[in-house]
């Protein structure tokens, strides 16, 4: 076996120009491979991240009712103290208690109708930090009456400045219909489009009073302290409020399990295309090399080396081949991987097309270290499969007529 | 299959024939080629370009297999073989010399030689010994350690033969073995398996146009139209 990886290895540099040139297809093939996994993966990191921190964060708690039914009578039994006493767990970074209702919101100039979350500021920004995400007048922070925020495209929709008056209208809890009137206390800019467009937040206590729900609490909205809890958490809380709808973010925004798998698919796809030219690279050049060495190989077989033996050095061959290359194209995306999750891809040049979809204007690239593995074990498998030809036809050789070829 | 000077025949052929069915019309490359090679011998088989030398030469070694008749190399007919058992008998005893000497370029002299006995799974001190000891009788030992590309013709033909013979086959077939050396190499080679022929009884069969080689065997079997038309036994 030493003599023949000994053979192997040195045939590989026996043409060295043709070897340096497939190796560096490996590499960058690899690199591409690695880089475009981070990309894709950074990609839904920040899109899930993103929906998770702003949007939807990584529990929610509703009165079961109340999802089929999103009418504003259907409150949490005794959500407030429910909410206080969720804040005491240590698993829990964040909790906000929020009052909801549908309903139109008008300015003078026109209307739209949105989702009118009623929240406590404090707790809100702590789960959805969304005093981060102010772009123009402040977080509730303000001393008007009756504060509202809302995202700046609603603000545009409706044509309207900070102070400037807005009226909510929606339902109350006995099914009349109320309004009220609120300033604009500062806009807000998300990488939701649905927060963006059609959301007003508002204090609990001015939605509460309007639609008469005293401390009543539509959704109880969990940021856990480790996201790898959630399921325990999620498990615990089950069991504790059996009454309860208690939902984890896939269940929430099953459209982000479907990116996941679809954004998985899509990996595998990409995967297989840049084996499938690193196969045919390989066949292309372990070909060469067989067909060269014809007079070699029949003489090979005619001196006693059987079939097996010459179909494993060729074989060998190849994977020496693609292991002078896979390491080096696997360190090239490690470093590649760890610079630009520090630095991120700045896609601001994109970011006015990205945003409506949900991403942030920095992508920082990610992988998980058992994918280096499986990039590994991914070129071992190329390697092998690519050498299976070449060798095929090497063992296919009549030595006679090989022993004749020039 | 004693001879009644009590030497081991060591091939037998019976009637062969060879029809290359290739062409548009059948080449009859041999016919009715009966032989035996005692061991021992230094058999040149001679005949012009087309005689079916190398044709003969191929079947002798368990490369083709011919049309008709029998081929027996140390008692065994090869010709009834499976490609998988004849490779395992080449190797074990037959041993080759090509006119291109067909070494390979990537091991050294020594290597070389010891890559057929790694083949024959010897073990590894046995080889390097062998393969070093063989390299001293034909003076390379110096070269030891120089892939062919840094020898001269006649040095990697030494190689190639001190290879053939480091397997310990039953005998050497060399095709035109110096057809592409100088006279000096020519003749050197050609005293080396001289003297291996007759210090260690090796069995050496040539195909050849080389009048040096002819000079040089103790027989010549000449082939015409792929008949053998004379065979002579010299003193």
């Amino acid at each position: 076996m030493k003599m023949m990886a000994t053979i192997a290895w040195r045939n590989v540099w026996r043409s060295r120009s043709r070897s340096l040139v497939v190796i560096g297809s490996i590499v960058v093939g690899i690199w591409a491979l690695i880089f475009m996994l981070g990309f894709m993966n950074g990609f839904m990191i920040s899109y899930i991240n993103g929906a998770i921190k702003h949007e939807i964060s990584h529990i929610q708690i509703h009165k079961a009712e109340f999802k089929k039914d999103n009418n504003i009578g259907f409150v949490i039994p005794d959500g407030m103290n429910l909410a206080r006493t969720l804040a005491l767990d240590s698993r829990i970074q964040a909790v906000s208690p929020r009052s909801i209702a549908s309903g139109m919101i008008s300015s003078p100039r026109k209307s739209g109708g949105v989702k009118i979350y009623g929240i406590i500021p404090e707790s809100e920004r702590s789960v959805t930090r969304h005093d981060s995400l102010i772009t123009e007048g402040s977080y509730f922070k303000s001393n008007l009456k009756n504060p509202i925020v809302i995202g700046k495209e609603l603000a545009n929709t409706l044509k309207v400045k900070l102070n400037s008056k807005v009226v909510l209208t929606f339902q109350d809890r006995e099914n009349n219909l109320v309004a009220g009137a609120f300033r604009l206390a500062g806009m807000l800019e998300t990488t939701a489009p649905m927060i963006n467009k059609a959301t007003a937040y508002i204090r609990m206590e001015d939605l509460n009073r309007i639609a008469g729900l005293q401390e009543g609490v539509h959704e109880i909205a969990l940021f856990v302290e480790n996201p790898e809890s959630e399921t325990t958490l999620l498990t615990d809380l089950r069991s504790a409020q059996s009454g309860l709808l208690v939902e984890s973010w896939r269940e929430i925004a099953p459209e982000l399990e479907l990116f996941l798998s679809m954004t998985d698919s899509f990996l595998w796809v990409l995967i297989g295309i840049i084996m499938i030219a690193l196969i045919f690279g390989i066949i292309n050049t372990m070909l060469m090399a067989v067909l060269e060495r014809y007079r070699e190989l029949g003489m090979l077989m005619a001196i006693g080396m059987n079939k097996w033996r010459i179909f494993m050095m060729i074989v060998i061959e190849t994977i020496f081949l693609s292991l002078v290359g896979g390491p080096v194209g696997i360190l090239l995306g490690l470093l590649t991987m760890y610079w630009l999750g520090i630095e991120g891809i700045d896609l601001s040049a994109y970011s006015e097309g990205l945003r409506e979809y949900g991403y942030s204007s920095i992508l920082y690239p990610y992988i998980e270290n058992s994918t280096y593995i499986h990039v590994a074990a991914g070129v071992i498998i190329t390697a092998l499969l690519g050498a299976l030809y070449p060798a095929y036809k090497a063992v296919q050789l009549n030595p006679t007529e090989a022993l004749h070829t020039v | 299959m004693e001879t009644t000077t009590d030497k081991k025949i060591v091939i037998e052929t019976r009637d062969i024939a060879k029809v290359y069915q290739d062409a548009k019309i059948p080449v009859r490359a041999l016919k009715d080629v009966d032989l035996e090679i005692v061991e021992g011998e230094f058999t040149a088989i001679v005949g012009p370009s087309g005689s079916g030398k190398t044709t003969l030469l191929n079947i002798i070694g368990g490369l083709d297999n011919p049309t008709s008749g029998t081929i027996k190399v140390a008692g065994k007919d090869i010709s009834k073989l499976k490609e998988s058992e004849r490779i395992d008998f080449r190797l074990h005893n037959i041993g080759f010399v090509f006119q291109q000497y067909n070494l390979i370029p990537v091991l050294t002299a020594r290597e070389n030689v010891e890559f057929i006995m790694l083949l024959q799974k010897k073990p590894v001190h046995e080889m390097r010994a062998r393969a070093l000891h063989l390299l001293e009788e034909v003076e390379l030992k110096h070269k030891a350690n120089v892939r062919p590309s840094e020898l001269s013709g006649g040095q990697q033909q030494r190689v190639a033969v001190i290879r053939a013979l480091a397997s310990q086959p039953k005998f050497i077939l060399a095709d035109e073995p110096t057809a592409n050396l100088d006279s000096a190499s020519a003749a050197n080679l050609l005293d080396m398996m001289a003297r291996m022929n007759q210090e260690e009884g090796m069995t050496f069969i040539f195909s050849t146009h080389d009048q040096r080689v002819i000079d040089k065997a103790r027989r010549v079997v000449t082939l015409e139209d792929g008949m053998i038309k004379s065979d002579e036994v010299r003193s």
